[in-house]
């Protein structure tokens, strides 16, 4: 237990960046996957075009190509971000492409009759999208998004392989040095997993308060 | 204007035909290395133990006919696979993992299995591998969970540059308070942490990841083991050496914990193999190539602490 003990400081810091991570593309995500959603379902062919091909392109493309493409072949086409923000942009909008799918089966569950309805009462496309779909949606998709932000925090750990300091990677470093690899990756998995069930939890909970009861 | 509730069925066949494209692309890691079952070269005459205690380690190797061998497939010159020819894997590390091979079967057969770093304690106490050859070095930390023999190899750090040194560094006081890439579960991570606290540490998994961000400016230096190093250096004209070793490194031999008679035996045949030119031979035919040198005085056995 020393090798934890010991380190608490640098684990804590860890963990915040990780939660920083995290919190920082889990909005970007969330963002992108609605706009995503309403350009899927917008009267504009080119705009459903490109929010599918966006879709599928990052669904089908591993997380780990992605973070190594932009870590180290962005930089050859002249662009050098730093290493923490390069994984939130990639991480946003990878997981950007899960959120638009939760939110588009969100979209499904809204009856035709209401968007016939604002149709009939002169509102437009934009107001229909921002005062009828997406608040329904969204409310309809708490627990999977819940879900998504759950995969997006396990996902960071992929930015320990871009030499980001979050806490795969400081249990990486903690581990070179103590050599006790089942104590540290033990402790850490808690660490994850204590935090996925802080945001399943607080989905449900979320889930409960915004339901639209029809 | 009506929002289109029409979606269109994903293109699934090109989409699926993608993913497993990309998954090919990582599969075979866990090749076994079956080709060096013939006594040849250096192999031929090398020492072969006479008789193994009943109920050993090494007689249940012996049994099984084949030795499980924690080594990496990417270390130049060390232990990597041959890129014509997957199935062999060619190097200093490997070279002598084969002798231990033959020594114990009497015949270099070796099973590889790449370990990550952060997990060759753990693949050794839950007896996934039989021993770790994988410039594994030698701490008083690692010791306390395994065993080490040797040491058989003293490496050491050093620091490379990109071509021409821009930021003018020659020593390692002179990364204070910059940005320095290093090797993930190397000693190099300790080792600069303890020179330059100040210093800003930037982990790669591969050592090939490290040398792309310091061509690409991701920090002004890549602090790594002077061989990789060399070798890196050698076939890359992005980057160069800015100093020789910083520092002594020993590599020892990884051994499953609490079987001293084990230790006892891979020492005896290190000693062997020594006094017999084996572990010259070895050495000339893999480092020596590149670095010119004759094969230096190997380490004396049980020098360090912690082996």
């Amino acid at each position: 237990m020393e090798a934890i003990t010991a380190n608490s400081e640098q684990l804590l810091t860890a963990v915040r960046q990780t939660l920083l991570i995290a919190g920082v593309s889990a909005l970007g995500a969330m963002v992108i996957g609605v706009l995503v959603t309403v350009a899927r379902i917008s009267p504009v062919p080119i705009l459903r075009a490109a929010a599918f091909l966006f879709v599928q392109y990052f669904l089908n493309v591993p997380l780990l190509a992605l973070l190594l493409l932009a870590v180290f072949a962005l930089p050859d086409a002249g662009l050098v971000l730093p290493l923490a923000p390069t994984v939130v942009i990639v991480l946003a909008l990878y997981e950007g492409a899960y959120v638009a799918e939760a939110v588009r089966s969100g979209v499904n569950t809204i009856a035709r009759g209401e968007i016939e309805a604002a149709r009939a009462l002169g509102l437009r496309f934009n107001q229909i999208m921002r005062r009828i779909v997406v608040p329904q949606a969204l409310r309809a998709v708490v627990q999977p998004l819940g879900n998504i932000a759950i995969a997006l925090l396990m996902n960071t750990a992929l930015a320990a392989t871009v030499g980001v300091a979050e806490l795969t990677d400081t249990a990486n470093q903690l581990n070179n040095s103590a050599a006790q690899p089942i104590l540290i990756y033990g402790f850490v998995g808690l660490c994850y997993m204590a935090l996925a069930l802080a945001i399943g939890l607080s989905a449900g909970r979320i889930e409960r308060r915004v339901a639209v009861r029809r | 204007m009506a929002p289109t509730r029409r979606w269109r069925a994903a293109a699934a066949a090109p989409v699926a035909a993608l993913s497993l494209i990309l998954a090919a692309c990582g599969g075979g890691s866990d090749s076994a290395d079956e080709s060096g079952s013939k006594a040849t070269g250096i192999f031929a005459d090398a020492p072969v133990a006479e008789s193994l205690p009943e109920g050993s380690t090494m007689a249940e190797i012996k049994e099984r006919g084949e030795l499980v061998v924690a080594a990496a497939l990417d270390a130049p010159l060390l232990s990597q696979q041959n890129p014509t020819d997957p199935d062999e894997v060619e190097g200093f590390d490997i070279t002598l993992a084969k002798l231990l091979a033959t020594y114990i079967i009497g015949e270099p057969k070796v099973k590889i299995v790449p370990p990550a770093s952060q997990t060759r304690e753990a693949m050794l106490q839950n007896e996934t591998v039989d021993v770790v050859f994988n410039t594994y070095t030698i701490t008083e930390e690692r010791a306390q969970q395994i065993q080490f023999a040797g040491p058989y190899f003293l490496s050491g750090l050093a620091i490379a540059v990109p071509k021409g040194n821009p930021e003018g560094i020659d020593s390692i006081d002179d990364l204070a308070g910059k940005q320095v890439i290093v090797g993930a579960n190397t000693p190099a991570v300790d080792y600069v942490k303890e020179e330059v606290p100040d210093a800003e540490l930037v982990t790669f998994d591969t050592d090939p990841q490290a040398i792309q961000a310091l061509a690409q400016g991701r920090g002004v230096a890549y602090v790594q083991d002077y061989l990789l190093l060399a070798t890196d250096a050698a076939t890359n004209d992005d980057i160069e050496l800015a100093t020789g070793a910083l520092t002594a490194e020993p590599y020892g031999i990884g051994l499953p914990p609490n079987d001293p008679d084990f230790k006892t035996f891979v020492n005896e045949w290190l000693t062997k193999i020594q006094e017999e030119g084996q572990w010259a031979q070895a050495f000339e035919d893999s480092i020596g190539e590149v670095t010119g040198q004759d094969a230096p005085d190997a380490p004396e056995i049980g020098s360090v602490p912690g082996s």
